[in-house]
Order: structure tokens, then sequence, then C-alpha cells
């Protein structure tokens, strides 16, 4: 799968995010938006929310990863701290299962 | 009329088999499945042979399920194992077996269900704990203490995935005849039953009456809830 289409899931998901937000809680469909931590739109629980939508939409696409396995939470830059910080980690999730 | 999706685990007899019966009866798709061969011959019936307390076969298990359906509306935790024993004299394996089964098997499926299960308009868990929790039975330390876990997980998935719109309860059957307690001494059965307030065997009607309920769009604020049959309270 190439970035523009890991872009382009990652952004559905904010898209669907943003339906059950309030209009000034939306989240920017955009590379640098913050998703987790200090500076991040989503608390612990949207976070996993926004993941599992990430998650069955790699599934539409017959690419089963676990996105919040021990790994992502062990490392000292969390992968989930924005969109290209997720892309980034995503794409190297499925280069090992590929 | 949208046709719905339920997940029944330990599907190919006693309880699992009835309640996939019902709602074979009542036009919903069955996701069924057993470590031994589905019994149920009906186009809406899909069987799927696995070990549930075994990641990697859940894992596969949901895989092609996924393929198959885009959202599940209930799941329903019914497989589980029990066993009699003294608590000095229980093996170490079959506590491991036991928890295997009842706990790490209703994590994975409450755990690999979640994103189906946002999909669906009103998502429901169904897990399925005992009497033997509330009356503290001797001789079921390590089967009722599996179902405590299941208990606790049922109220943290309540409270973790309300806002998603799904709700997770848990049934706790006083006696019925399958074969969870066909190794049961009958003396046992009936000193159990003299402790309930409504002093008799239920039937699997009864648990599926409590299935219905759950599962009906009005329940959509009953969450979180452990409901003993017979009138034993905890």
């Amino acid at each position: 799968m190439n970035i523009t289409k890991l872009q382009e899931i990652i952004f559905n998901a904010i898209a669907m995010t943003n339906n059950i937000r309030e209009d000034d809680k939306q989240i920017p469909q955009q590379i640098d938006t913050e998703l987790y931590g200090n500076n991040g739109h989503l608390d612990s629980m949207g976070l996993v929310a926004f993941l599992i939508d990430i998650e069955e939409s790699l599934l539409d696409e017959g690419i089963q990863v676990t996105l919040s396995d021990e790994r992502a939470m062990s490392q000292s830059k969390s992968p989930f701290r924005n969109v290209e910080s997720l892309i980034n980690y995503i794409d190297e999730l499925i280069k090992e299962v590929t | 009329m949208i046709i719905k999706n339920i997940l029944i685990s330990g599907s190919s007899r006693g309880l699992g088999k009835e309640l996939a019966k019902h709602f074979l009866k009542e036009g919903w798709k069955v996701y069924g499945c057993a470590r031994s061969e589905g019994q149920i011959k009906h186009d809406n019936y899909h069987h799927f042979q696995l070990d549930i307390s075994s990641q990697e076969q859940v894992t596969e298990f949901f895989f092609t399920l996924r393929k198959q359906i885009k959202h599940l509306d209930a799941v329903v935790n019914n497989a589980g194992i029990a066993s009699m024993n003294a608590f000095a004299l229980t093996p170490a394996k079959v506590f491991q077996k036991i928890f295997a089964i009842n706990v790490q098997g209703t994590f994975l499926f409450c755990q690999k269900a979640l994103g189906l299960l946002k999909k669906a308009p009103n998502p429901r868990i169904i897990n399925m704990t005992t009497v033997a929790v509330p009356l503290k039975l001797e001789g079921e330390s390590i089967y009722a203490a599996s179902k405590s876990a299941v208990e606790t997980l049922t109220q943290i998935i309540a409270k973790e995935y309300g806002g998603f719109g799904i709700t997770c309860n848990a049934i706790g059957p006083s006696p019925i005849e399958t074969n969870l307690i066909k190794g049961v001494p009958k003396e046992k059965i009936a000193k159990l039953i003299k402790q309930q307030s409504i002093p008799k065997m239920a039937t699997p009607n009864d648990i599926i009456n409590l299935v219905d309920f759950f599962i009906r769009p009005e329940s959509h604020m009953i969450t979180g809830q452990i409901i003993y049959l017979g009138g034993i309270a905890k």
C-alpha cells in the first residue's frame, strides 16, 4: 500500500471522528496534525476509536495489523503523535506482514 | 429489511446451540464457533471450528469473518468450561485451561469484535457468568474465579465502550440441563436450587429471554449489569 493511500485512510478516519465532534473541536485533515500527546486532539478513548477505524479500513484492503501493540506503547516517541508519524508507523507494520 | 448478524461462541451444543437456533428462527444471520463441528444445518448459519483460547486462531477467525460481514450486531460469549475440584487438589494445568478459555477467550472475542460492533446501530456484548460467583460454591474455586474475572471485564468494557453505543452485560444462569453441569452430583444441584428465590431448574428459554432483553434496541441504557437467574443476588 502506498503512502498516499495510507494518508487517505487516516484522513477518512479523521473525517469519521469529526462527525461526532463539536464544530469548534474539528481535527484538521493535514499531515502535521497533532493526534495524541501534549497538543493532541484526541484523548485516550478518542485514540482507541480512531485506531479501530483505521484497522477496519486496512482490513477492507485485506491488510491485518494491530496498531496499539506493546511496541507502539513502548516507543520513546509515540507513533500516534501526529498524522505523519502514524503513516510511517503503519507503513512499517505493513511492510513487516507482507 | 436489514439482516442482523450475531456471533455465538460454543454453538455446537447446549445453550449455545439453542441460542443459535433461536436467532435463526428470528431471521438473524448466525456466526457460530466451537472446537467441534457445527450441528446446525441452515442457510443463515455459518460455523467455524476454533479454539477460542488461541490468540492466533481467534485473530485468523476474525480476519475470515471480516471478509464475510461488515458489521456485527451482537456477540454472545457463551463458550466456557467448568471443573469441579477442591481448591487444594486443583492442578495448575486445570487452572490455566479454565482461565485460558473462560477469561482469555472472552477477552479476545470482545477485543477483536469491537471494530465490527462499532459499525452496528445497536451493538451488544453478552458474556456468561455463573451463580457460583455470588454463592461462593465449594469445589468451584477456579471456575468461579474465572467468571469473577469475566464479570469485571464485562463492567469495565461497558464503561470504556459505552461511548461507542456498545452495551456489555453478563448473564449468570442458575442450573440448567447442559453438558456443563453433567459432572455435578444431583444432590449438589438440588442443594443449590434450594438456595434460589425461585427454587427450580432453569431452561435454555430463560436465558434466551434475557439475551433477547439485552439485545433489544430499547435496552440501550442497560450496560455493565450482571443478572443471575433464579433470584440469586450478589
